[in-house]
């Protein structure tokens, strides 16, 4: 009640006084005032809970700060754990597998997510097991999946060994495991498996939402299928996708449970992605700096990532019509 | 009727409930307190079984580990983790302060961590150390003090497989690295491999790295000279590794190069797989049990074969340290003695397999009849068995064992491996 009494005074003293500083102004201005302060606490919480590892980060990264001996040594030395990491092979090799495997990622989860997607949209695919069935690698916990692939390609026993043995596809058990390159590419497949779900049923709530009336005006234009998915389907996902690949880039750079269950980054460093060098530096090595450089790398182009997906979350504005 | 429900059910009458129900308890606590704080708390920090653990954490000792707690009025707080997270757990723990531990298990980490924990065995009982390998201390002493105990002799040794060995007509183990070269030719055949280990995992105890200061010994090399500096890109070092790369071309299971842990070898080996590797003496136990082995009966031992300079090992170190923060020592060195004791050590023996490290209980008949290795790891410890623990022993191995896994794979010579690992370990102890 008292509320919308309120609400009518202000709109009362709108009417009187259409010019210069207004009422409702002022209560505008209360009105804003009163949610900052309820908004505040929470504010000061994320500060503290985000705020102060993120700076704690920053300024590790500029010490040397090592456990040695059972000793903390503390000692600031600016840039140096970075210009250090530029010379660090180590690191150098775990960025080129971190983009080989990020690039990698979205393109495959991006089009057999689009794939899954547009099957499930088709009417022989709107089955409910199927949709469930398609969140299963999706709700494995990562390092049960992790487990579960490790036993699917061990070199012994591996099922994926039988199985293309049976079908006569290899003649002798691979290691698949046992090499740098084909490691990495296992290791990139198998969160291709687990990521594909959560990106399908993100294009297919996109496809969902792109009116039929399209498909029959492109339809009664003579368009054919491909025109169809070519110029309806895509650019009714535009946005859907541009996110997806953000989202995806994002996920990618974190990837950490595969490496630890599957390689520890062997043989011979190549599975090795920036996300597990930082945690191998900080906690193997105790190079807790040159750890929080690595880990600033990641939080940067994270946040980049962000900012972008933030912007093409944003609302376009509408032109005005003339 | 309503009206008086909620009359009963007031925010008053509530309110008096909790402070009466508060003030029962206020007081009940109060009447309690004198018994609780009799009890004193132990809290240890152990791997999780099948790796080293102690008694009631394992199942072994269970009746012993109750009656010790009750005659010293204590509770002892077991946190157990995969062996593989026990280092880094203890590393952020450790660094941000917040370890709440009296005990701790250790292996190879005792430089490491040396400000965290306290010299306590140097005040063990004589008769304790005694009975105890004199060696045994060596990798949980820094500078001359005593941090830790070994509580299991725990050195790798050859396992093979007997049945394997007839089928090829080999009559007993191979004792050089030519018989071992020879026999990894001989017995790859018939879908099976001569040899297996376990060499993604570069760093740390049973890394490759690790593997390779076996060779690097038997080649009658070492890591460090007398001034600390590295020492192994020598003969001895390119030979060691020369060694594995060629048992790698005669018939190493290529798996060996995915496995991340012993038990993924281990199990290679006990499916009858393989043949021969160098393994701990707790491999034995799970050999003879069917759920987890079909070569029940037919696993061979011996002491690893002898290079240039002799047979010799790495030790597996797993020891029991008291922290600097242990809120009471005494009663956490009582608790180590305890593990440390002859019954003790005979049940951890005969339940789990991890051998005992007194030697009056490896001597034991009833221990060497069901461990019949206990007398194989006993020769091997008269050979050289140093690990060569440093202060940043994981990093150091971490760069040796990258560039040996890239040796093996054929990626470069051995002579370019050294090399390259000699120069990134002096960087690692120049930066340190």
């Amino acid at each position: 009640m008292g509320s919308s009494l309120t609400v009518v005074r202000a709109g009362a003293s709108a009417r009187a006084e259409p010019t210069g500083r207004s009422v409702s102004g002022t209560f505008e201005q209360r009105r804003r005032r009163v949610g900052i302060g309820f908004v505040l606490p929470a504010l000061l919480v994320l500060a503290a809970v985000l705020g102060f590892p993120i700076v704690q980060s920053l300024l590790l990264a500029m010490q040397h700060v090592r456990l040695a001996a059972g000793h903390m040594h503390v000692r600031w030395i600016g840039w140096e754990n970075y210009t250090d990491l530029l010379a660090d092979d180590s690191f150098v090799l775990a960025l080129a597998n971190s983009i080989f495997f990020s690039l990698g990622e979205v393109v495959l989860v991006t089009s057999i997510g689009l794939g899954a997607a547009l099957l499930l949209n088709h009417r022989l695919g709107r089955f409910g097991i199927l949709r469930v069935l398609l969140i299963v690698p999706w709700a494995i916990a990562p390092v049960a999946n992790a487990v579960l692939w490790k036993w699917i390609l061990n070199a012994n026993y591996g099922v994926l060994n039988a199985v293309l043995k049976s079908l006569g596809i290899i003649d002798h058990y691979v290691v698949w495991l046992g090499e740098p390159m084909r490691a990495l590419t296992l290791l990139l497949l198998v969160d291709v498996w687990k990521s594909v779900p959560f990106i399908a049923l993100l294009f297919l709530a996109g496809l969902q939402r792109i009116p039929r009336i399209l498909y029959r005006a492109a339809v009664l234009d003579g368009a054919n299928g491909w025109q169809r998915f070519r110029f309806v389907t895509l650019p009714g996902l535009r946005n859907a996708i541009t996110i997806a690949v953000v989202l995806q880039t994002i996920w990618s750079l974190r990837v950490f449970d595969l490496v630890f269950v599957l390689t520890r980054g062997g043989p011979a460093d190549g599975t090795v992605l920036l996300n597990f060098l930082a945690y191998r530096v900080t906690f193997n090595f105790l190079d807790i700096g040159s750890g929080a450089a690595i880990a600033n790398v990641i939080f940067a182009m994270s946040f980049l990532l962000a900012i972008l997906y933030i912007r093409l979350l944003q609302p376009t504005k509408r032109e005005p019509a003339s | 009727m309503r009206d008086d429900i909620t009359h009963l059910f007031s925010r008053r009458t509530l309110l008096q409930g909790a402070a009466g129900a508060a003030a029962i308890g206020g007081f009940s606590g109060l009447a309690s307190r004198p018994a609780r704080a009799a009890e004193t708390a132990l809290d240890v920090f152990a791997p999780l079984p099948p790796d080293p653990s102690p008694p009631g954490a394992a199942k072994f000792g269970e009746a012993a580990f109750a009656a010790w707690q009750q005659a010293h009025d204590a509770k002892v707080k077991y946190e157990l983790l995969a062996w593989p997270q026990l280092h880094d757990r203890m590393a952020t723990a450790f660094a941000s302060g917040t370890s709440e531990w009296d005990v701790v298990y250790m292996c190879a980490w005792v430089p490491e961590f040396i400000d965290f924990i306290v010299p306590y065995a140097d005040k063990l009982p004589p008769s304790t150390v005694a009975d105890m390998p004199v060696s045994s201390f060596k990798t949980v002493t820094w500078d001359g003090k005593r941090y830790g105990a070994v509580f299991t002799l725990s050195l790798l040794t050859l396992f093979y497989n007997t049945e394997h060995f007839e089928i090829a007509g080999l009559k007993e183990p191979p004792k050089t690295w030519d018989d071992l070269k020879r026999y990894t030719k001989e017995l790859t055949r018939d879908g099976r491999y001569g040899w297996v280990l376990d060499y993604a995992d570069s760093a740390g105890i049973g890394g490759t790295a690790s593997y390779w200061m076996c060779f690097l010994q038997q080649a009658g090399g070492t890591m460090y000279g007398p001034d600390g500096e590295p020492v192994f890109n020598s003969d001895a070092g390119v030979a060691a590794l020369q060694m594995m790369m060629d048992l790698m071309k005669l018939g190493t299971d290529p798996g060996s190069m995915s496995y991340a842990g012993i038990n993924d070898a281990t199990n290679v080996l006990l499916a009858g797989r393989a043949s021969m590797m160098m393994n701990w003496p707790y491999m034995w136990k799970p050999a003879q049990d069917p759920k987890q082995s079909k070569i029940i009966g037919k696993l061979g031992g011996a002491i690893l074969p002898a290079g240039p300079a002799g047979s010799a090992s790495i030790d597996g170190t797993d020891a029991w340290t008291v922290t600097a923060t242990c809120k009471d020592p005494a009663l956490a060195t009582k608790l180590i003695d305890f593990y440390l004791s002859p019954e003790v050590q005979k049940r951890q023996a005969l339940d789990t397999g991890w051998l005992p490290i007194r030697i009056s209980v490896l001597g034991d008949p009833e221990v060497q009849k069901a461990l019949p290795n206990a007398s194989i790891v006993l020769e091997q410890a008269k050979h050289p068995y140093n690990s060569f623990v440093t202060q940043n022993y994981n990093q150091i191995t971490q760069a040796i064992g990258t560039e040996i896994q890239k040796a093996l794979q054929g990626r470069q010579s051995a002579k370019q491996a050294m090399a390259n690992a000699s120069e990134q370990v002096t960087q690692i102890i120049k930066h340190s």
